[in-house]
């Protein structure tokens, strides 16, 4: 399941729905990615995501197919939120369950650095000395690459 | 327009389609079923006396699609690369909305396909669900995409508006104002600006004529932008983006009427 909102998520309450009725699956991994209060500036205190609507889910979707291409997945959920955010709010999303505490740990794993990477978010930080967007980082593009071998 | 189906006497016929080149084809399609909101409840919870009724249906579609020439008299036998069956569980109309996509690199499209698996996948739904709730009704197939093919490309409701991109402020002072929207009679292409490209440059939307541009493609379309306004030249500064229908492009990328062609920087959500 895919979702890109505005509202918060409860982690908690989206792995029990993944697993809701199922006994196959065997290791479920969770990554939340959080607001932070400091990033290319100090003392970020708010940050603005803005998505391209359709084009976001279709490159979520394609991450969550390739990751099901390379891993044995039994369920996957990337929930991705937009609009304007505090340090601390949880911003990302994604759970993997997979029978196998392998393939689940690696495909999160993927699904974030490729999210990163290709679907279509963008940030802007607001801090102490003003509001600027977020640049590409270099570690990003080298995490990515790591799977392509 | 013709029926394909039917030959010069007006028979029906099977098309012969040899001689059709081979192209990448994906279709799908959607449908729903609605229930009554205690059986939804159920279905969500797997309450149900015959099982795992949303695995059983997507089996069911799957399977459909790859037999719909066995149901439709004049289909051809086709070896589907992907079929996908998706299920949408919702309370607030309290139905459930399957989805379809099927696709292969052949002769002729997989819109049947799509129908059937849809078609199908709501069938198991019914029977599944039986036992509980008689007065389920099945309704709203419908061909929702079709890509590849002689006819074209089909998308339902073309014109429905998409919703905007959630914006993050407006642009700068002195915002140029080349209008946004197509003018029916001219064909054009229609033109976004994303995140910090768009406060950088001023302008979020614009309609390019379609006849201003020398080349019809992403680089022509660039140098229609310049001409129309000098600040379009920083969508050569650094590292900009570009996709065509929401599909990543690049300068050779043809563009035609009716096109949606998005700029913006690299991505940098998570």
């Amino acid at each position: 399941m895919i979702r890109v909102q505005e509202a918060p998520f409860d982690a908690g309450t989206e792995q029990q729905a993944l697993l809701a009725g199922r006994t196959d699956i065997g290791a479920v991994v969770s990554f939340t990615g959080l607001v932070r209060d400091f990033n290319e500036h100090p003392e970020v205190s708010a940050l603005t995501l803005e998505h391209y609507p359709g084009m976001t889910e279709s490159a979520l979707e394609a991450i969550v197919e390739d990751a099901r291409g390379r891993w044995s997945l039994d369920a996957v959920t990337v929930i991705h939120r937009v609009g304007r955010l505090t340090p601390g709010d949880p911003i990302v999303l994604v759970v993997v369950a997979s029978a196998h505490r392998r393939a689940a740990f690696e495909a999160c794993d993927f699904i974030m650095d490729y999210l990163k990477t290709r679907a279509h978010f963008w940030k802007k930080e607001h801090a102490g000395d003003g509001d600027y967007w977020v640049s590409e980082r270099d570690s990003d593009h080298s995490d990515a690459r790591r799977w392509e071998a | 327009m013709s029926l394909t189906h039917l030959n010069a006497r007006g028979e029906a016929h099977m098309v012969d389609v040899a001689d059709k080149p081979e192209s990448r084809r994906e279709a799908s399609a959607s449908g729903r079923i609605r229930m009554r909101p205690e059986t939804l409840t159920l279905l969500a919870d797997g309450g149900l006396p015959k099982g795992d009724v949303l695995a059983t249906a997507r089996i069911a579609g799957i399977q459909a699609a790859k037999r719909t020439h066995e149901l439709i008299p004049l289909c051809h036998a086709l070896s589907l690369s992907k079929v996908a069956v998706d299920f949408h569980l919702d309370e607030a109309e309290s139905c459930v909305t399957v989805t379809a996509t099927c696709r292969l690199n052949g002769r002729t499209g997989v819109e049947m396909e799509a129908l059937t698996a849809v078609s199908v996948a709501c069938l198991t739904l019914y029977d599944m669900c039986k036992a509980v709730d008689k007065s389920m009704e099945i309704g709203a197939i419908q061909l929702d995409t079709k890509r590849g093919g002689k006819s074209g490309d089909y998308r339902r409701d073309a014109a429905a508006p998409r919703p905007a991109p959630i914006v993050t402020g407006e642009g700068q002072a002195g915002e140029v104002s080349l209008g946004s929207r197509c003018d029916v009679a001219t064909p054009c292409i229609r033109v976004k600006c994303l995140a910090e490209l768009r406060e950088r440059l001023g302008v979020g939307e614009v309609a390019v004529e379609l006849d201003s541009l020398e080349s019809f493609d992403v680089a022509g379309l660039k140098a229609a932008l310049k001409a129309l306004d000098p600040r379009f030249s920083r969508l050569d500064e650094g590292r900009v983006l570009c996709a065509v229908n929401q599909v990543m492009a690049s300068d050779t990328t043809p563009v035609t009427n009716e096109d949606e062609v998005a700029f913006f920087p690299p991505v940098t959500g998570g």
